[in-house]
Formats: structure tokens, sequence, C-alpha cells
């Protein structure tokens, strides 16, 4: 075939016009909301799939269309239409425009476009450069690798991910800011069987990376060995011992727990309506100390990070805590608007059917001091955190729980034996303070995780060095 | 413009003025056929195309005034070719004339890719139709037109309202994290080569509020209740609705963990619902083919206790999770996973059925931007006899767990393993609130000890469940 099915880099600029923007804003502003902004959008989401050693899935999906948001004081008016149809487009414009109605029409400033630098930039970026061809050969590379592995091992799932997503975002502040953000996610399932006994491990790789990371950085065979085996580890793993416990966390992805337990509560939006526990915390202390963390959509190759965010706000670095006292919260447009704040660039949708909302970017825990051995080697009894699954927090509360797909049982500061099914339960009011030691060997994992909220879902980083916390319930079934 | 609006007035009256255009079922079956004529003219041996239109609505209120108010038109079209037996599949949202033939061509490029399996087919006719030639559409109750003229100001005052009624309801309930009124008003089509050609249309209204109560030391419990239905008028009052999220945040005032212990477990219908929706990936067939599941060799097994009845049912009338046809115009039907504790059947759809010698179940799940899935419709336990009350009583020393978190479930084991929240059970009767703890163990062990399941079965949603009790799970709290 000489047609690339994905074709994924169209440019959309002359069917969303400067005038044709400027005309949407105006509408939205019509009923007298104090802001209007538009977002028009065009992605391309390719994926391949291979299990039991064959290619089942292909798919191309292409996203276009544009969301119109309305702002009067804290109230969001919001709108979309799938394409650029312009009636379609002044009919959404006039919908998000009324939750404003008894002002005078506001103005629109003339645009100024938004020139930041990027933090860092792709000469091949993996959805332009690979072709179909180059990804199902790394997926068959997988499988084989996988396979090899183990003879227990006895189903494979690999999965190619990626999308290029271009939008432009005016507002009716003369902003005109626009950007291409790349994403590969490369994953691999591994099934290990031995007798009645049934176990999976997970792998997974990519990010906002060159074509090239696929060979030099985290190669299919390295994914896939990964994967097959945590699977074969987990066979071998007793149950949890139920109760409190020191916990050390691997450094990387561990830094879900930062975001879970932490960062959402310092996100903008819970700030200001004061349904977060941290909302008048500036100035405390509010984790160990020797504890900085970070929010940053400025790391490179990650998935948390961008040029802008979703309404324009140039990527920028934003220390939370700094040596366990808090200094900053996240802002996005709209909160940091009402509380006189500056935006931090935390502004972010799914796509231009959500409107914007203040979430995280790549969020971690700095280096400290101490070496990863010595903070197992204090611990006499204690659990060590391999492989955190998903983790969810209530913010409301603070209550928190993390699966721990893998885990090693420390005794008398050794690593004894794997552990599955552990779950960490706790309250995020409480666990930043319970870090005792950080070690030195940070880690950024920007290949995989999404955040949800509000039923939004967005990619995000996590990190951290190997964090040590004084205790921390486990659940599980042996007592 | 900061002043809370009281009086949606105007603004709802004209938000409601796209109402009027949106496409019928019998527009987007055209459109699927077009799409289908495309992609036999690029060079596929079959076609499908499943196309959607949804007109959403969602206002969310806090503290008296609008916070969010929202409205989604959206369209979109997801086709799949069959090339010398493998499948390419294409998905867009821009469906102006003129890019069905381009995506016809993408689709055709990409089913070349992959590799070919006599298994990949399109439904015919004969193999669609329900279980026992049952004749179709029965009228299911999916569409009522009062949820699409509903104004938005009705909506607005609505929510409002769910709001001012929660906070009424007790005084250390001093704000809310919102309350949400929305709409859904959609169509559907599926159509393919072998003379499919499926059209209807559904409705959804949904309400639900969060209250936040004042605990110690400047803490909040949260609670939280919300109700879906594709009919108006079978959506609870708001008052009840209000009543039923403020009693939850207010009993957990004073909550505090326990010590670790192996005891009995009553499991709130909302949490017995959660479970078995994490467990009805283990009754897919594709997990079966693949040895995934951990019921995997149990067929025609006693794998739950006697009490456990456990059924999917796509047609229940009127369900969240009731369509006449699934996602490949395979006519949904009523299955039963476990029949009184027995393992009866696994579930499919068209491309594991054939793999397994067996028909469709109905179960393909999708929307347009997916190819099918093997899913569940209404999911729900059948009733028992007790009531929860007389469940309680038979429990003298023990857990009554009415939250938890959102992630505890592996589906390939079954392992049960959530955080937890809600309340100490002595001498049959609820002591005092309970939180930080988690309640754990495997799903086959929690199915054997079912010991009994309540009257109270609801749907609230598409997952539905009456109270459990299992007679002994692991809570693990603070040391002993
Ligand atoms: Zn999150």
């Amino acid at each position: 075939m000489s047609r690339n099915a994905s074709r994924p880099d169209v440019d959309f600029a002359d069917r969303f016009p400067r005038e044709l923007a400027g005309e949407l804003l105006a509408i939205a502003r019509e009923g007298g909301a104090d802001f209007s902004e538009v977002y028009a959008e065009y992605t391309v989401q390719t994926a391949f799939a291979l299990d039991e050693g064959r290619l089942k899935r292909s798919s191309v999906a292409v996203l276009e269309g544009v969301g119109v948001r309305a702002n009067a004081g804290a109230q969001t008016g919001y709108a979309c239409a799938d394409g650029f149809l312009p009636a379609d487009l002044r009919e959404a414009a006039r919908v998000a425009g009324h939750i404003a109605r008894d002002g005078g029409a506001g103005r629109v400033a003339p645009f100024h476009v938004t020139d930041s630098p990027a933090p860092f930039t792709l000469s091949f970026p993996a959805p332009l450069a690979l072709d179909e061809a180059a990804k199902i050969a790394m997926l068959r590379r997988a499988d084989e690798a996988a396979r090899s592995a183990d003879r227990r091992v006895r189903e494979v799932e690999i999965t190619h991910a990626d999308s290029t997503r271009r939008f432009v975002v005016a507002n009716s502040d003369g902003r005109w800011a626009e950007d291409r953000q790349y994403l590969s996610r490369f994953s691999v399932a591994a099934l290990a069987l031995e007798g009645d006994n049934r176990q999976q491990g997970f792998a997974a790789a990519g990010g906002c990376v060159e074509a090239g990371y696929f060979e030099s950085e985290r190669t299919p065979e390295t994914v896939a060995r990964e994967a097959a085996q945590s699977a074969i580890t987990l066979l071998a793993a007793r149950e949890p011992e139920a109760g409190s416990t020191p916990v050390v966390v691997a450094p990387g992805w561990g830094g879900v727990m930062v975001h879970e337990c932490f960062g959402h509560s310092m996100e903008g939006d819970g700030i200001r309506k004061r349904t977060s526990i941290r909302a008048d915390q500036r100035g405390r202390q509010v984790a160990a100390k020797g504890v900085t963390i970070v929010d940053s959509g400025v790391v490179p190759f990650s998935r948390g990070s961008f040029r802008v965010d979703d309404e324009g706000t140039p990527a920028q670095r934003t220390v939370l805590v700094e040596d366990g006292i808090l200094i900053g919260y996240m802002w996005d447009l709209l909160n940091a608007r009402i509380m006189r704040e500056r935006p931090t660039g935390n502004g972010r949708r799914s796509s231009y059917r959500d409107y914007p909302l203040c979430r995280m970017t790549n969020t971690y825990i700095e280096s400290g001091p101490h070496t990863p051995e010595d903070l197992v080697a204090d611990v006499k009894r204690g659990l060590f955190c391999k492989h955190l699954g998903g983790g969810s927090v209530n913010p409301a509360d603070g209550n928190f729980s993390f699966v721990v797909t893998e885990a090693w049982q420390i005794e008398d500061g050794r690593l004894t034996h794997p552990v599955r099914n552990a779950t960490l339960t706790g309250n995020g009011n409480d666990a930043m303070l319970k870090i005792d030691a950080v070690a030195n060997d940070l880690k950024i994992d920007g290949t995989t995780g999404s955040c949800g909220k509000n039923g939004q879902w967005k990619p995000c980083g996590v990190g951290q060095p190997t964090v040590r916390f004084s205790e921390i319930t486990v659940g599980g079934t042996a007592t | 413009m900061s002043a809370p609006v009281r009086d949606p007035g105007a603004a709802g009256a004209r938000v409601d003025g796209a109402a009027a255009q949106g496409s019928t079922p019998a527009r987007l079956r055209d459109l699927g056929a077009l799409a289908v004529e495309c992609a036999l003219a690029a060079g596929a041996a079959e076609a499908e195309a499943c196309v959607e239109s949804t007109r959403s609505f969602s206002v969310g209120v806090s503290g008296g005034a609008i916070e969010t108010l929202k409205q989604n038109v959206t369209r979109g079209l997801g086709l799949r070719v069959l090339v010398g037996d493998a499948v390419g599949f294409v998905t867009t949202t821009d469906l102006t004339e003129g890019t069905l033939d381009d995506l016809a061509h993408r689709a055709v490029a990409l089913a070349r890719f992959l590799t070919p399996d006599p298994c990949n087919a399109f439904v015919t006719p004969a193999e669609a139709e329900g279980a026992d030639g049952a004749t179709l559409p029965e009228d299911l109750a999916l569409f009522d037109p009062a949820v699409r003229e509903l104004p938005a100001e009705k909506k607005i005052e609505w929510a409002l309202e769910l709001e001012r009624l929660a906070l009424a309801f007790d005084p250390r309930i001093t704000r809310t994290d919102g309350a949400h009124v929305s709409t859904h008003d959609g169509a559907s089509a599926i159509v393919n080569s072998n003379g499919i050609a499926r059209a209807w249309d559904s409705t959804a209204v949904t309400a639900y509020v969060v209250p936040l109560a004042d605990d110690r030391d400047g803490r909040q419990q949260t609670g939280c209740y919300g109700v879906s239905k594709r009919w108006l008028r079978d959506l609870p009052e708001p008052r009840a609705i209000a009543a039923e999220a403020a009693r939850r945040a207010v009993s957990r005032i004073g909550a505090r963990s326990v010590p670790s212990a192996r005891v009995p477990v009553v499991l709130h219908p909302d949490i017995a619902a959660n479970w078995i929706s994490e467990m009805h990936k283990a009754f897919s067939g594709e997990a079966l083919l693949k040895e995934s599941s951990w019921l995997t060799g149990k067929l025609e097994q006693l794998i739950a206790a006697p009490l456990v009845t456990l059924v999917d049912d796509g047609r229940l009338r009127a369900g969240i999770g009731t369509e006449p046809w699934d996602g490949e115009g395979v006519a949904t039907r009523k299955n039963r996973l476990i029949d009184r504790g027995r393992l009866a059947t696994f579930v499919y759809d068209v491309y594991h059925a054939r793999r397994a010698g067996r028909r469709s179940s109905g179960n393909a799940v999708r929307g347009y931007s997916s190819q099918p899935s093997i899913g569940f419709t209404n999911l729900y336990i059948e009733a028992g006899a007790q009531s929860p009350e007389q469940i309680l009583k038979q429990v003298d020393r023990g857990f009554f767990m009415d939250d938890q978190g959102s992630f505890g479930f592996n589906s390939v084991t079954g392992d049960y393993s959530y955080q937890a929240q809600g309340f100490w059970i002595e001498n049959g009767e609820k002591a005092f609130p309970v939180e930080g703890v988690t309640v754990a163990s495997n799903s086959l062990e929690m199915l054997k000890n079912v010991v009994a399941v309540g009257n109270d079965l609801r749907f609230d949603h598409s997952v539905a469940s009456s109270t459990l009790l299992i007679s002994e799970m692991t809570v693990s709290g603070r040391a002993a």
C-alpha cells in the first residue's frame, strides 16, 4: 500500500481561521461573561495489538472539533461541536455564553501569539517516524522475548498506541497559543501459569519520545522480559501480612503515591473551594524535613510534559513543598484569576469535549541524601514495594489506597520473599509526614500514567527516589 | 460577575435551543449503509459501521450557585472492514461528505497488516436473532421523550434543590462537593454488509450529590449517592437522593480503625455490586480461551453457595445497561452466569463464540470509537429472602462495609483487597463507624462463603445487588 493509513500530521489552520476564533469569543461574551476561550483540536490516534501470537487489532481514530468556554466569576459554561462547521461552532459559543446573561457584551482583545520555548524538541517523534510495519515488528519482537523468557509464560498481550495532537487555544484576553503533542505507549502483559496458579505481570515504555527511544532506551525485549519476570516472580509470592509496618517504595512509578496522597490536594480548584485540607497550609510543615515535592511540565520526554498547557499557559517547574514546608499550589486560569495567583501551567483537558481542570503534569519527590540500600538495611520487618498498581484518593477526607502488584518482604534489612496482593491504605493528611528517609536515586516515570479527575483522563508523569515510610497500613489475608 | 445564579430564567430556556437538530436513528442507519458501501468499493470483503449521535447536558452546582453548565453535541462513526479474513478499524468524528471514502481506504489498508483468522467475520441476520427465536424488537422502554424535552432550567433547579436538601438534612453538613444533574439523549446504528441494519434511540437521566460532614480536627466525611434512569419518572425524588447521600456522610463522623481480625462481613448493595462488576471479566469467553480467568475449568461446577444466582440481562425493561442489540447487532438476552451456585455459562461476542464453536451471547460492548469487546449489560445477583436488618442480626461480631477505594481487584486471580469504610458490628447492630481498614479475600472463597442474600435489590445503575453476608474475610486495621 502506498497510502499511509495513519497519516497523523494534518494541518487544520485553514479550517479554523483567526477571524472565526475571534467571532466565537465575542459570541461567548455577548451575555456578559468576563472571559471566553475557544479550543480547536485535531488528534489522530493509532493502535496495534497482538495477543495469542496473532496481530488481532489495528485502528486509526480521528478526533476533531472545537470547544467553547465562558466564565462568569467562578461559573463555567461549556459547549463543544465535532468538526469545524462554522454554524455548529457559533451555536456552541452561544450555548457556552449563557452562563452569564445580565452584563453587557465583553470585548475580545487582539491576539498575541504565545511563543514560549519548547522544554525539549523531538527530531523524529515516534508517532510520525514509526510506520505500521515498524510498530508491528516491535510487537512481534516483544511476543518472542516474553515467550522465550520462561516456559511458564502462557499468554502475552502487547499493545502499541500513539497519538498526535494538534491544538489551538485562543481567549478573550488576546491569547493565541498552539501546540503539537506526540505520545507513544508500548505495553506488555504476560500471563504465567503453573498448575492452578495464574499470575499476570505488566511493563510499559513510551512517553513523548523519539522513534529511536524504542531501540536505545527501552527496547521491546526489555519491556517484554520485565513483564514476564514479574509474572514468574508472583507465582512464588506469598500473601501479605496484614497490619501496620514500615514500607519502602521503589523509585520511579512509586511516585504515584505522592501524586495521589499529596498532589491532588494541591490542585487550585480544591484550594479555592476549600474542599482540600491543604487550603490553609501555605507556610506550614506538611511533609517530613528533607522532603521536596515538585510538579513540572518540562521534564524531558515525559508524557506529562508540553510546551503550553491546554489553556495556552507555558509549562513550568513549580515547587510545591520545599524541605517539608508547603510553599505553593498548582493553578489553572480560572482558579488563579479568582484567587489572584499566577497560573502555573496546570490547566489541562482530555479533549475539546471537556473544559480544562486544574491538574498535575509530572509530580515527583526530589532526591535525598541516602543510598537506596540504606533504606532497606535499617528495617527489621517491613514491606518493599517494587511495583505499584493503581491508586486512588478521596480528596475530601484524604483516605487513599494503592494496590501493590509486586512487593517483597523485608526481614532484618534484607528482601526475603515476594508478596502479592498487598494493599496500602492511609490518610493523605499525614502520609508525607511519615516519610523518614529519602534516597538519592530519583527516577521520573513518564511512560505510562494516566490520571482521572471528574471523568477526564489525562497523561501524567510521576516520580521519586527510593522512599521509606515509617508506617503504613498493609491489607492482606494473612494475619 | 460572581453573584450566585438562583434564577436561571432565560439562560435555561435558550440553552435548549440546540435540541431541535440531532440525528434520528434512521439517518444514522443511512449513514452507516453509505460507509459500508464505500468500504466494499474500497476492496473490503465485508464491512460494518457503528454510528452514534448524542446530545448530553450536565449542570453542577455548589454553594447555591451554578458551577458548570455543559452541553455536548457529538457524533461519530466507526468502520470495521474484513480483508482476507483480517479486520481493519477506523473511527472519526468528521462525518462531512467526502470523508467516508477516505476512511474506507484507510481501514482496508490497515487490515492488510493483520493476521488472517477465519473466525473474523461479521454477523449474519440468522446468527443475530434472539435466543429461542425471540421476535425483535419488543419494547424495552429505552427512550423517554420527557428526558429529551426536559428544560435546562428544570435540571438546574433540581441540582440546586438536591444540594439544598442535603445541607438541610443535618447541621453537621456545612457544604457539598457539588450536586449534579445530567441528561443524555442519543441514537445508535449498526449496519453490516451481511444485511444487518439496526438503529435505535435511548435516553438517560442522572442525579447525584456529594455532601461533606464536619468531623473532628477539621476533617470531613464524604457521602455520595446518585441514581441513573432511562425514564424521568423512574428517578427518585430529590429529597430521597439527598437524604441518602447526607445520611452516608453523617454516619461516618467519628470513624476509627479497628484491630485486624478474620470476621463475617456484610457487603452493602453498592459494595456487592462493585464486586460483581469486577468479577465479570472472569466470565468472559475470551479470558476462558486464554486461560486468564480464575474460573477456567470450572464450567458446570458449584463455585458459589446455592443462594447465589448471578444474571446478566441485556433485556431488562428500561435498564440503564439494556440495549436491543449489542455492539455487533446481535440481539441481547438474559444470561444466567451463576445458577444457584453452579457456573452456568461464559459470555461471548461473535469472534470468540466462533472460536469456541458456539453463538454469541449478545455481550459485545462498544461505542462507535472502539471495536467490540466482551462486556456486561445489566449485571445483578438475584434477590434473596432476608431483609438487611435480619442479615445484620445474624452477626455477633463483624464488619459492615459500605464504602471502598477504587482499586483492589485482581482480575486474573480473583483476589479481593480494598480499602474500606463502614461500621463495626456487635451483637447484630452497628456499634460505631470504621475507617482505615482493608477488607480482603479471594472471590472464589467469597462466592462459597455467601451465607445470606438480602431482599433489597435495587437498580440505581446498571450493576446491582442486594445486601450480602460473607461468613469470613480478613479485616486489616491497626495492630491488635
Ligand atoms: Zn490522579
